[in-house]
C-alpha cells in the first residue's frame, strides 16, 4: 500500500517533466503555427470582460481544436497516445496559467461565496467535533488527517487545473488509506462512502482551504472535460458535495442538539468579532495590516488611523467624565489598554445619566467595527489574489509561487 | 460498520460465473465503460457488495482500483467484449440525502440496495427509486437489491415485496449476500446484459 507522502510526490514529478517537454516543443521553430494559435487565443481573452460560463466553453473548444491540430502536426508525427496526451496536459497548464488571473474567482459573486464558505467554516471550527458527524473513533487519526489537510490546502497554490485536481485526489487517497488501514487493524469491513464522506467533510472544515468555491468552479470549467472522469470525477464530486453540505449546514445536519448548535454558532460569531476588535485596538494590529505591501495599504492605514483617533478622543472623554471607575474601570477586558467602561456594568446600577455615555461608547464600538470590517475586506481580497504573476509571454510566470499562499490562509484559523 | 459480519475468504456461489454472459450484448461494443452508482441506507452493505464483487473477480493481471468508496472492475464477457464498471458509492446517512443527485447524474446504472431485515431500508430504497425516476437519466438501468439474504431468520421484508416493487418499476431484482457472496456476480452479470450497446458505427 502506498504511503500518502510518496504518492503525492510521484504524482507531481511526471507533470513537471511533461511541462518542460511541452515548452521545449513549443520553442521548436516547427511549432510556430501552434504557438501563434495559442498566443492569439490568450490575447483574445483580454478583449472581453470575464464571463465564466462562456470563457469555460471557449477554452474547452480551444483545447479540442488544438488536440486535433497537435495530432496532425509534423512534430507529433507517429507520436504515441501518451505523447499527445502529455502535450495536451502541457497546453492546458500553459494556457490556464496565462489566463489564471482572468479566469479564477473572476466575478464578485464567486468572491462572495468563497468568503461565505470560509467564514462559515471559521465558525464551525470553534466547536465541531468528529462525533457531530458520527465519525467513529477508530477513524480519528490526527496524523492522517493533518496530511490530508495539507494536501487539500495546496489546491490554492497551484494554477493548472490538473494540478488542482491532483491535490483533491491526494487528499482523498490519504483518507482512503486511512479507511483501509483502519478496517484491517480493527478487523471491520470497509465502510465505503458512509465513512469516507464524513471524514472528508471534517477535513475540509479543519483545513478551510482558501477560495474553495472558486477552485471547484475553476476545475469544472477549465479542466479538460475528457480528463475529469472516472476516479478523478468521483473524488471531485465528493469535494463538491462536501462543499454543498457545509454551505447548507444547519442544526439538523449534525448529531447535536439544535439549541446547542445555535448557541455554539452564536458564541463563535461573537468570538470572531471580539478577536477583530482586539486586533484593531493594538497598535501591532495596525502595523500588520499596513505592511502587507498592497496598493490598498494606504487606504487601510488611513481608515485605521482615523478610526483610532476617533476612538482615542471619545474614549478619553469618557474616561474624563467617565462613569464611576470602581464599577466600570476594568481595562483588562481589552488587550489594547482602552477601557470599555460598561463591560462590568449591571442594568440595575445604571442611571439615566449613563445613557449618553453608553450611546457614545456604542457608537464608538460600531464605528470601529465597521471600519475594521472594511479594512479587513480590503486586505483579504488582494491577499488571496496576490500571488498571480503578470502574463507577459514570459515563461518565468510559470514558476509556482508555492510559498506565498500560506500567507493567504485565514489568520483566524485556530489550527 | 455497514456489513453483516466479516467476509469469509471463500468463493462459493461464484461457480458458473461469467458463462451466463454468452448471450449478452452485441459483439460490436468492444469496451464499455459504465458509471454505476450505489444508493441505499447506511448499513445495508452497499460497499460490501462491491468489495465482494471486486475481490471475487480478482485477477492479478487486471487493473483493479480498490478504494474505500470508488472501485472499478472490468469484466470480460464470453464474446471478447469487456465492461468496465466504475462504481460510485454514496453516503447513505439521511443527512447526505440531498447530495445524491451530484453522484447519480450521468450514471448509466443505479443499484438501489436495502437490507431484508430492515423495512425502513426498504422504504428508503423506494424513495431512491422515485428520486431516480424523477431526476436520473431516462435510460438508466436500475437494479433493486435485497442484501443480507443469509439472515433468513431475521427477514422482515418478504422477497415477494421486492419482486413486485421491482416489476412495477421496470427494474431488475435480486437478493444477495455479501457475506456468502451469493448472487453477487449474478447481479453484475445481469446488469451487463441489460446495458444498452452503442451502435456498430461507433
Amino acid at each position: 500500500m502506498d504511503t500518502s507522502s510518496s504518492s503525492s510526490a510521484s504524482a507531481a514529478a511526471p507533470s513537471a517533466v511533461t511541462f518542460y517537454d511541452f515548452l521545449d516543443r513549443m520553442r521548436n521553430p516547427a511549432s510556430l503555427d501552434l504557438v501563434r494559435s495559442i498566443k492569439s487565443f490568450i490575447v483574445s481573452f483580454s478583449f472581453n470582460n470575464a464571463n465564466p460560463e462562456n470563457d469555460g466553453k471557449r477554452v474547452q473548444e480551444f483545447f479540442t481544436t488544438m488536440e486535433s491540430a497537435i495530432k496532425d502536426h509534423p512534430l507529433w508525427a507517429n507520436a504515441t497516445i501518451e505523447a499527445i496526451e502529455s502535450a495536451m496536459e502541457g497546453l492546458e497548464k500553459y494556457v490556464m496559467t496565462k489566463l489564471f488571473s482572468r479566469t479564477f474567482a473572476s466575478t464578485s459573486e464567486d468572491v462572495k461565496i468563497d468568503q461565505e464558505i470560509s467564514e462559515k467554516i471559521c465558525l464551525l471550527q470553534t466547536f465541531l467535533r468528529p462525533e457531530h458527524l458520527d465519525i467513529p473513533t477508530f477513524l480519528q487519526n490526527e496524523a492522517s488527517w493533518l496530511l490530508a489537510e495539507k494536501e487539500l490546502q495546496k489546491i490554492n497554490a497551484l494554477k493548472a487545473p490538473r494540478e488542482k485536481v491532483l491535490c483533491i485526489m491526494n487528499c482523498c487517497r490519504i483518507i482512503n488509506n486511512l479507511l483501509l488501514n483502519a478496517s484491517i487493524s480493527e478487523n471491520v469491513e470497509l465502510g465505503g462512502a458512509d465513512d469516507f464522506l464524513p471524514v472528508l467533510i471534517y477535513i475540509i472544515i479543519k483545513a478551510n482551504p482558501p477560495q474553495l468555491h472558486s477552485n471547484i468552479k475553476f476545475i469544472q470549467l477549465y479542466r479538460r472535460q475528457a480528463m475529469l472522469v472516472s476516479e478523478a470525477a468521483y473524488y471531485f464530486t465528493n469535494l463538491v458535495s462536501a462543499k454543498t453540505f457545509i454551505l447548507d449546514l444547519n442544526a439538523k445536519s449534525l448529531s447535536m442538539e439544535e439549541t446547542e448548535f445555535e448557541k455554539s454558532m452564536q458564541a463563535a460569531r461573537l468570538a470572531n468579532k471580539v478577536t477583530l476588535i482586539e486586533e484593531s485596538t493594538t497598535s501591532n494590529g495596525i502595523k500588520t495590516l499596513g505592511e502587507q505591501g498592497h496598493p490598498e495599504r494606504h487606504d487601510v492605514t488611513r481608515i485605521e488611523a482615523s478610526a483610532m483617533s476617533n476612538d482615542r478622543k471619545s474614549l478619553e472623554e469618557q474616561r474624563r467624565v467617565g462613569p464611576s471607575q470602581r464599577i466600570y474601570g476594568n481595562n483588562t477586558i481589552t488587550s489594547g489598554g482602552y477601557g470599555y467602561p460598561f463591560m462590568e456594568a449591571e442594568a440595575s446600577r445604571l442611571t439615566t445619566g449613563d445613557v449618553e455615555k453608553l450611546l457614545s461608547v456604542y457608537k464608538d464600538v460600531v464605528r470601529k467595527y465597521t471600519n475594521l470590517c472594511r479594512a479587513v475586506r480590503h486586505v483579504s481580497v488582494p491577499m488571496t489574489v496576490a500571488p498571480i504573476p503578470h502574463f507577459e509571454g514570459n515563461n518565468s510566470s510559470f514558476k509556482q509561487p508555492a510559498t506565498k499562499t500560506s500567507a493567504s490562509t485565514d489568520s483566524k484559523r485556530g489550527e | 460498520m455497514g456489513c453483516s459480519g466479516s467476509v469469509p475468504a471463500r468463493s462459493s456461489g461464484q461457480s458458473g460465473g461469467l458463462n451466463n454472459l454468452e448471450n449478452a450484448g452485441s459483439s460490436d461494443a468492444k469496451n464499455l465503460r459504465v458509471k454505476l452508482v450505489l444508493l441505499g441506507d447506511s448499513g445495508v452493505g452497499k460497499s460490501c457488495i462491491v468489495l465482494r464483487f471486486v475481490r471475487g473477480q480478482f485477477d492479478p493481471t487486471s487493473k483493479v482500483t480498490v478504494g474505500a468508496s470508488f472501485l472499478s472492475q472490468t469484466i470480460a464477457l464470453q464474446d471478447s467484449t469487456t465492461v468496465k464498471f466504475e462504481i460510485w458509492d454514496t453516503a447513505g446517512q439521511e443527512r447526505y440525502a440531498a447530495l445524491a443527485p451530484l453522484y447519480y447524474r450521468g450514471a448509466a446504472v443505479a443499484v438501489v440496495v436495502y437490507d431484508i431485515t430492515s423495512p425502513d431500508s426498504f422504504n428508503k430504497a423506494q424513495y431512491w427509486v422515485k428520486e431516480l425516476q424523477k431526476h436520473g437519466s431516462p435510460d438508466i438501468v436500475m437494479a433493486l437489491v435485497g442484501n443480507k439474504a443469509d439472515l433468513h431468520e431475521k427477514r422482515e421484508v418478504p422477497a415477494q415485496d421486492g419482486i413486485e416493487y421491482a416489476e412495477k418499476n421496470g427494474m431488475f431484482f435480486i437478493e444477495t449476500s455479501a457475506k456468502t457472496a451469493d448472487n453477487i456476480n449474478q447481479l453484475f452479470e445481469e446488469i451487463a446484459k441489460r446495458l444498452p450497446r452503442p451502435s456498430p458505427s461507433s
